[in-house]
């Protein structure tokens, strides 16, 4: 099935396929696949990070579904 | 894109309106440094009247050069030393004190009551921490945080960008103090303004808030 993964800021470096720049990009994944096995294969599994699938806070035990708007986003520090 | 018509009709006409409308609605900080006393100060001066004001650090000689306070304030509490400025720029304001950390298991039931919440923590592992719980437990209350504003960039690369459903990120979304980089006043209180405003938008019911 296929989502649609944005990686934000410094993480876009670690989209699993070509595109355009920083533009969020439609990726290929294996039926009952969740939001932590995803992340691990980018290799973001150790990384603080805020991850929404279609505009919800999501854990990493969702499970994602096809057509899903899988954004992560790097927490960056400052205040 | 947004419908002028519609914001113009969201939009109070006279600045008695934006203080009528807004000292009905709670504010809820968490993080009372560079980002959350200016935002705190802001959003008082525009009619904000309740505020939920979390912080656990005392005032420090290096927080004067971005952070809301004075040289003789150093050593107190942020809690008691915002609240003291802000009850002189509106003396009625009503606010509720929280000098323990927000954590998972505290964030939902200190902040159940306010009308938009602001994460203005410093640390990545923290903002993590509270956009999370925040975005789980309290679905209906408005979030804001921020990512991205220290260093020498321009002012102009910190915006404010709706991410999900009732949650908006305030910053460049690159620039870290873990890189090395220092907090410059103008900057910091350039995300800080973007902060209470997008709160503002908000609590005015502005329709492409």
């Amino acid at each position: 099935m296929q989502i649609e993964l944005a990686l934000f800021a410094k993480l876009s470096a670690r989209y699993p396929v070509p595109g355009s720049g920083r533009e969020p990009r439609p990726l290929e994944i294996e039926d009952g696949t969740r939001v932590g096995a995803l992340v691990e294969r980018i290799g973001l599994a150790a990384e603080p990070r805020i991850t929404f699938v279609n505009g919800r806070h999501a854990a990493d035990d969702r499970l994602l579904a096809e057509g899903d708007r899988l954004a992560i986003f790097p927490p960056i520090a400052g205040g | 894109m947004s419908d002028p018509s519609s914001r113009a009709a969201a939009c109070p006409t006279d600045q008695a309106e934006v203080v009528a409308r807004l000292s009905a609605s709670a504010v809820g900080i968490i993080g009372l440094g560079g980002l959350g006393s200016n935002a705190a100060m802001m959003l008082a001066r525009s009619g904000v009247r309740r505020f939920v004001l979390a912080d656990f650090d005392r005032v420090e000689g290096g927080n004067l050069n971005r952070q809301l306070y004075f040289e003789d304030q150093i050593g107190r509490p942020k809690t008691d030393a915002l609240a003291e400025t802000l009850r002189r720029i509106q003396p009625g304001i009503e606010l509720t004190i929280v000098g323990e950390r927000v954590e998972p298991g505290n964030l939902a039931r200190l902040f159940a009551g306010v009308d938009v919440l602001l994460e203005a923590v410093d640390s990545a592992e923290d903002k993590a921490m509270i956009v999370a719980t925040a975005a789980d437990e309290l679905r209906d209350v408005p979030l804001v945080w921020t990512s991205g504003l220290a260093g020498c960039g321009s002012a102009n690369s910190i915006r404010t960008l709706r991410v999900g459903d009732g949650v908006w990120v305030v910053g460049d979304l690159e620039a870290d103090i873990r890189d090395g980089l220092p907090l410059l006043a103008p900057r910091v209180m350039v995300a800080a303004a973007h902060q209470a405003h997008i709160a503002a938008r908000i609590l005015l019911g502005m329709p492409d808030a």
